[in-house]
This record gives C-alpha cells, sequence and structure tokens, in this order.
C-alpha cells in the first residue's frame, strides 16, 4: 500500500508525508527524510542518521502502536528551523511510555542479550534531541532533531 | 534488496545487498535460518553492499551469533562492513563480539 498523502510546501515550511501502518513503507519514509534533511543542508553522515532514528520510531509505531496491524495511520513530518532540522512521527495507536522501556544491556555477554529496547535506544543516540508525547487527542508524537550547520552570521558576503 | 547464498567448502558466504529494516530484516534471517538448518553453522556474511541495517536486522544477528556459537560448533564472520553501519553496531555495543575482515576472502579463510 502506497503513500496516502503527500503535502510539500515551501522550502522552510513543512512537509508531510502520511502511510498506513505496513514495515513496506519504511523504505519510501526514509527517501522522503533522506531528501528533506539534503534540502535542510544536513551532510550525509547526519542524514544516515536522522534517517535511521526515524526508521525506529515509524517501526515501534508500527510494531508496538498498532500491534502490527497494517491499517493504522503514521504520520511523518519534517520541517527545519534556526538551527535544526526536525522530524516528528505519530501515531493514533495504543500509547506509549519510553520511561517503561528498559535500557538495552550493551555490555552483557552475548548469550544474556535481550534485544528489546534497542530502537529506542538508538534513536535517542542517533539524534541531538528527543521528545516523546503521549495524548488522547493528539496521539503518540517523537520529535527528533538534528543540528544544521549555521553559517556563522560574520561571516556573510558583503552585498 | 538480494540475499545470495554461496555454499563453500568450509563454510557458507551470505552476501547482503541493499536495505534491511523490520519489512526486510526477516529475508535475512530466512538465509541465515536456510544454512542453519542444513546444519552449517560456520558462515561470513559480505555486508559490502549493504545501505541500511537497522535494529531489526541486528536482533537477526545477535540470534545467529548465538545459535551459531552454541556448543563452539562454529561462528558468523563479517566481512566488508561499510562505516556506517560498523558505526552503528558500535552504539549497539556489537563490536565487540564479532570478528570483521575486510575482505571475504580473509573471513572465509578464517574457518
Amino acid at each position: 500500500m502506497g503513500t496516502l498523502a503527500y503535502r510539500e510546501s515551501q522550502p522552510g515550511k513543512q512537509s508531510e508525508m502520511c502511510v498506513l501502518s505496513q514495515p513496506t513503507n519504511l523504505a519510501r519514509i526514509a527517501e522522503f527524510v533522506g531528501s528533506q534533511a539534503r534540502r535542510a543542508g544536513l551532510d550525509e553522515d547526519a542524514v544516515y542518521d536522522i534517517q535511521m532514528a526515524v526508521d525506529e520510531a515509524c517501526t515501534n509505531s508500527m510494531n508496538h502502536a498498532y500491534e502490527g496491524q497494517g491499517d493504522g495511520l503514521v504520520s511523518v513530518c519534517c520541517y527545519e528551523d534556526e538551527t535544526d532540522f526536525v522530524v516528528s512521527v505519530t501515531d493514533h495507536g495504543r500509547a506509549f511510555d519510553p520511561g517503561t522501556v528498559p535500557e538495552p544491556r550493551l555490555n552483557a555477554p552475548l548469550e544474556e542479550r535481550e534485544i528489546g529496547g534497542l530502537g529506542l535506544y538508538l534513536m535517542r543516540k542517533l539524534v541531538d534531541r528527543i521528545e516523546f508525547s503521549s495524548d488522547k487527542m493528539l496521539g503518540n508524537r517523537v520529535v527528533m532533531r538534528k543540528h544544521r550547520k549555521v553559517r556563522p552570521s560574520g561571516c556573510q558576503s558583503p552585498e | 534488496m538480494a540475499v545470495t547464498t554461496t555454499h563453500l567448502k568450509r563454510c557458507d558466504l551470505i552476501a547482503l545487498e541493499g536495505r534491511y529494516d523490520s519489512s526486510t530484516a526477516p529475508e535475512m534471517e530466512a538465509a541465515l535460518r536456510a544454512a542453519m538448518d542444513a546444519g552449517v553453522f560456520r558462515i561470513v556474511l559480505d555486508m559490502g553492499k549493504v545501505d541500511y541495517f537497522g535494529s531489526a536486522a541486528i536482533r537477526v544477528l545477535v540470534m545467529a551469533f548465538k545459535e551459531c556459537r552454541r556448543w563452539n560448533r562454529g561462528d558468523v564472520r563479517l566481512a566488508n562492513v561499510p562505516s556506517r553501519v560498523q558505526h552503528v553496531l558500535e552504539l549497539a555495543g556489537i563490536s565487540p563480539l564479532v570478528t570483521t575482515f575486510d575482505e571475504v576472502v580473509l573471513a572465509v579463510g578464517s574457518f
């Protein structure tokens, strides 16, 4: 099932993609976020980081919030402000409290590795700032920020 | 996204290509599972053409490590790991557990 809605506005404004909660849509989301991040001036390493964080956020929405049911909606919204490229991922599935997910034990021997919680852990590592909210009306929302390299104001070329 | 398995004398070589997220990681799992079900526990993963390796793929990798190393019967070794994938394996605390090689021939020869 393809993209349900796609809205693109002027550079600097927000663009949004809305898909059904089916993991086959993850590649399409990565492409969308990648093109928006490049347009916001992120370098390729930063583009990869934000794509991966968004991929993990959407995977959580699909597999946990919607419990693997493919008929929910996941909305991915990209915009930029003065300092950051920002992506929000919103779903209207089961409420989610990231505080209840234990941190993965990254130093444990292989036999004792429980890989639950790894996606969440990677999301936190890959972006500069992350916020979670859960609201009956607004749904579950993850907002992730990656710093843009902003040109110092003193370096502008003379007109 | 493509998974190609080659049966060698001392191990199986599984070449991964493309994007491994939660929708495509099951195909990688199926290839590993097929090797292990056939009694092959010495496996080289050629990662050279992997564009993306998410937590679902890391989960599959850890499953394969556990199963292949049981009773010292084998191992999964990685070759040609792209730097971005390497970075994620480091973040996930996987790299200290893995033996990686710059070339497939070295990984295959290590068995």
